[in-house]
């Protein structure tokens, strides 16, 4: 998913497409977070600070959820996942630091890790763990995941089917043991009950009106926290579940504020208001972090965020292969990403459109692509174009002229589309820069494909290669499949689809990552689009602030909130 | 709402006569103002109305989930394939029997959620208006009496930077200034004015946390209040002392004191009264700066939230509201007018 433009909320991908187009779905933008369970700690990671038993914290939120109800078309804003979804809603995998990579690992509610028969139609058993509970104290049973599972396959409003939609039947043998039969092999099956949605408890929600109950937060938890207020426009509330069956919270009260202007929210953690933020890396944010001294701060770029060029295959000029390798070699992609995040030791481009968090199913294939006004020249020449008096390539009377779409308001896709502007009319390309809205440009623009050149985000929340949906041929958006693709850039790569086919259905982890991989290289062959940076995740805290503290790319900065506490 | 119709108020040719026909007529005026108001109030929300539907789409949202189905099912229940004439009476014909709708972004009944930031609002505008009345008209009333001295020219300079002066940029310099760094440069605990929200965590009610969240946000909005509003103070002060009752009264010897609260500050508080009626019906809807700044869940920040996601349910009786109260405060302004210039009537 994506961000919204001025009030980013940040929305984690579908289930199966753990990549979203940043607008897509309109509502994700920068998924951050990092962690560590205890497997290894993060690339960014915090040493543990001894913390005292008990305390408040308050925290700013720059962005409200619209509703609470997970799995409903309302729930667009990361924000609520991290707030909320992620301390109170149990779920079968978490997402962990495992060596260089993110993996899901079975959570605290399973007895053991699921077991997985292939075959034509894929048979998933789940064993729940015997101490799992709610927060009334009723167990946490296959009847919830069954209750679960058909409420997202067959209900109405639902944000995202993907992967649930597979679903032919859900067994129950006993109250602790669930079996997921699927229409078809499914390499992403570790998103069902996992992801953005987790496990609903079916004695509190069955046959009542699921949606009334949760919008506006909800009393039951099968998490760490209970929900205790929603203070819409102000503020949420968390206490500890006193029946948590894992780690209980060692604080007393975690509040999120509400705080969507950024530089109040600086101010506001500047004067101990707040006492810690997780802003959106906008320019502005760069230049507070600059001038910010004896705060404690995170930054990792090893995200699931990935900034990138996204060219309209169907259009001209973009629907010539030796033109989109121009551009490619017309972009400095490496000064791009270090003018932008240089300052936060960020400076290195992304040369896939793998994200990092899924970064072993990726390859650096587009690292051929630096900037290069000689390769430029010889791509568009040997396709027949020649510079005309103006100094812009030209051919059959029609110039290398296009306008370039991005967010409006947003001051580091702003900055970013300049620089572009200037590198590609060096290189003989003129760019005109027409911004919109995140609704006008996910909402109608780009699913219709009313755009040449685009810079937006894509976002992986679940460490689940997702590359089909922007790049297969049947992920582009028709009548045929009720517009519902995510290849917005209409592209359409000989022998790709297959490759792709392969990572959706492949079961054997080490084939998948290799089909993967060789995706990735025919994608970096005809450079449907270009990917540009990642954009890393930002984590301030102040000194009141102790225990361990890490980014989690899926799970978000507060993954672990239990174990934040007040330093001693 | 400019366009509102508003009764003329004219020098009274036997206009207030006993209490009791003073009573029946300013009910009767109320009365008439408020029906001539009704045509404008709907041609505005008509407009309004259409600008919002050729603007944004109410399935936004809905959209993202892709489901073709869901989309057209909602479609048909909201009446988005009909005419937007159509839509607009469907509407309109709902919200006057008290059904306004559900918020496409959260769900919630529209009804609720303006209720809660208008009650919010109205907060900000009660301690805004009540403070920078009473400064602007002290200031006003100074410069008049000081005319042209170096009290007066301070303030008038003052003045023109206040009206000068960006919501968002004053919020945060005062913020800086008053907050912050008063925090760091004492070394305190907490700063010593909130600028997050109406309340801290766990507190509620009006009480001394309140009025630190309240004072900064208050002091925003009112700078520019009492900036223009002392000017227009001071003129209508010079006005009433360079009246020629005033002149008279001094002539007869009534003492400088007696001229000045009885005669001068009475007649120059009419149309003072007036603007700043008018000013605070205003703000009921323009505190979108000062409210997101502040994190104050009012009318303003509901309106940039609900205008950013296309919340047509929200964004309509929204519009209503902020025309009636600019319909009500008008109204108020008037009947002000008159209690306080007998020479008015009202009719």
């Amino acid at each position: 998913m994506s961000q919204r433009t001025e009030q980013p909320a940040r929305k984690p991908a579908g289930p199966k497409q753990a990549t979203v187009v940043c607008g897509v779905a309109l509502a994700v933008l920068v998924a951050g977070c990092t962690g560590s369970d205890g497997t290894e700690p993060g690339a960014a990671s915090h040493s543990a600070v001894p913390v005292k038993k008990g305390g408040n914290l308050v925290i700013g939120a720059e962005a409200e959820p619209d509703c609470a109800d997970w799995i409903s078309v309302c729930s667009g804003s990361i924000w609520g996942t991290y707030m909320m979804k992620t301390q109170t809603i149990p779920k079968v995998f978490d997402v962990r630091r495992k060596g260089p990579d993110w993996v899901a690992k079975a959570s605290e509610m399973m007895a053991e890790e699921p077991a997985v028969a292939p075959g034509r139609q894929q048979k998933i058993t789940y064993k729940l763990h015997p101490d799992a509970v709610w927060s009334d104290g009723k167990p946490i049973t296959s009847a919830d995941l069954k209750y679960t599972a058909l409420q997202i396959r067959d209900g109405k409003d639902i944000f995202d089917k993907t992967g649930y939609d597979k679903i032919a039947s859900v067994s129950t043998p006993d109250a602790k043991t669930a079996v997921v039969t699927l229409k078809e092999p499914y390499a992403g099956w570790r998103t069902l009950f996992s992801g953005d949605y987790g496990v609903l408890p079916e004695h509190l929600l069955g046959g009542k009106d699921r949606h009334k109950i949760m919008k506006d937060g909800y009393r039951f938890s099968g998490g760490p926290w209970k929900i205790q207020s929603w203070k819409r426009g102000s503020s949420v509330t968390l206490v500890p579940n006193d029946r948590y069956w894992g780690r209980k919270p060692t604080l007393d009260k975690v509040t999120f504020q509400f705080t969507a202007d950024t530089a109040a929210a600086f101010q506001a953690f500047k004067s101990g208001q707040l006492d810690a933020l997780y802003p959106t890396p906008q320019i502005d944010v760069m230049e507070q972090l600059e001038g910010m001294s004896g705060t404690n701060k995170l930054v990792d770029p090893d995200t699931g965020n990935l900034e990138a060029l996204w060219l309209n295959n169907d259009e001209f000029p973009f629907d010539s292969l030796p033109v989109r390798k121009a551009v490619a070699y017309a972009v400095d992609r490496a000064a791009i990403v270090k003018k932008l995040y240089g300052s936060l030791g960020v400076e290195k481009p992304s040369q896939s459109f793998v994200t990092p968090m899924v970064g072993q199913y990726g390859g650096s294939d587009f690292s051929k692509y630096t900037r290069d006004l000689k390769a430029v020249d010889q791509e568009m020449k040997g396709a027949g174009w020649r510079k005309d008096k103006d100094g812009l390539w030209a051919k059959d009377g029609r110039t290398a002229a296009f306008t370039l779409v991005s967010l409006a308001g947003n001051k580091r896709r702003e900055l970013t589309e300049q620089i572009l502007q200037t590198q590609l009319k060096q290189a003989g390309f003129r760019a005109a820069i027409k911004n919109t809205s995140a609704a006008e440009l996910f909402g109608k623009r780009a699913p219709s494909g009313d755009f040449q050149m685009g810079l937006w985000t894509l976002i992986d929340t679940f460490p689940n290669p997702a590359l089909s949906n922007t790049f297969s041929e049947v992920s582009i958006p028709t009548e045929e499949n009720g517009q519902s693709g995510l290849n917005f850039i209409r592209s359409k790569v000989d022998g790709l689809d297959p490759l792709l086919r392969d990572v959706d259905r492949e079961l054997d982890e080490k084939r998948r990552a290799s089909a993967s991989l060789k995706a990735d290289k025919v994608i970096a062959e005809n450079v449907p689009s270009i990917p540009v940076g990642t954009v890393p995740n930002i984590l301030l805290w102040n000194k009141r602030v102790g225990g361990r503290i890490s980014l989690n790319p899926s799970e978000g900065p507060w993954w672990n909130l239990e174990e934040w506490g007040v330093a001693k | 709402m400019s366009g509102l119709p508003r009764l003329p108020a004219r020098p009274a040719t036997g206009g207030l006569r006993s209490r009791r026909g003073q009573g029946r007529q300013v009910l009767g005026y109320a009365l008439r103002r408020l029906i001539y108001s009704v045509p404008a109030v709907i041609l505005a929300s008509f407009v309004f109305f259409w600008a919002v539907r050729a603007t944004f789409d109410p399935l936004t949202k809905l959209r993202q989930a892709r489901d073709p189905g869901v989309v057209r099912r909602e479609a048909a229940r909201l009446g988005l394939d009909r005419s937007v004439a159509e839509q607009y009476f469907l509407w309109m014909k709902a919200f006057v029997t008290g059904d306004w709708g559900v918020s496409t972004r959260t769900g919630d009944s529209a009804q609720s959620m303006l209720a809660s930031a208008l009650g919010t609002t109205v907060q900000l505008v009660f301690w805004g208006v009540l403070f920078a009345g009473v400064l602007a008209l002290a200031i006003g009333t100074y410069s008049a009496v000081r005319k042209y001295s170096l009290g007066d020219h301070v303030l008038t300079g003052f003045s023109y930077l206040g009206v000068a002066m960006p919501a968002f940029w004053l919020g945060l310099i005062l913020i800086q200034l008053l907050a912050v760094w008063p925090k760091e440069q004492f070394g305190l605990a907490q700063p010593p004015l909130y600028f997050v929200g109406l309340h801290s965590p766990g507190q509620s009610g009006v009480n001394a946390d309140y009025f630190r969240h309240l004072a900064l946000p208050v002091l925003t909005l009112t700078v520019s209040l009492i900036a223009s509003w002392s000017r227009f103070s001071r003129a209508s002060m010079l006005d009433a002392l360079g009246s020629d009752y005033v002149r008279t009264a001094r002539a007869k010897g009534v003492p400088p004191r007696r001229i000045f609260f009885r005669h001068a500050l009475r007649n120059s508080l009419a149309p003072f009264i007036t603007v700043v009626a008018t000013d605070s019906a205003l703000l009921i809807g323009g505190l979108v700066v000062t409210e997101q700044i502040y994190a104050i869940p009012g009318m303003g920040r509901l309106f940039l939230d609900s205008l950013l996601a296309g919340d047509v349910y929200v964004l309509l009786p929204w519009m209503l509201i902020v025309a009636v109260a600019m319909v009500l405060f008008n109204l108020a302004a008037d009947l002000g007018y008159a209690l306080l210039d007998p020479r008015v009537a009202l009719r």
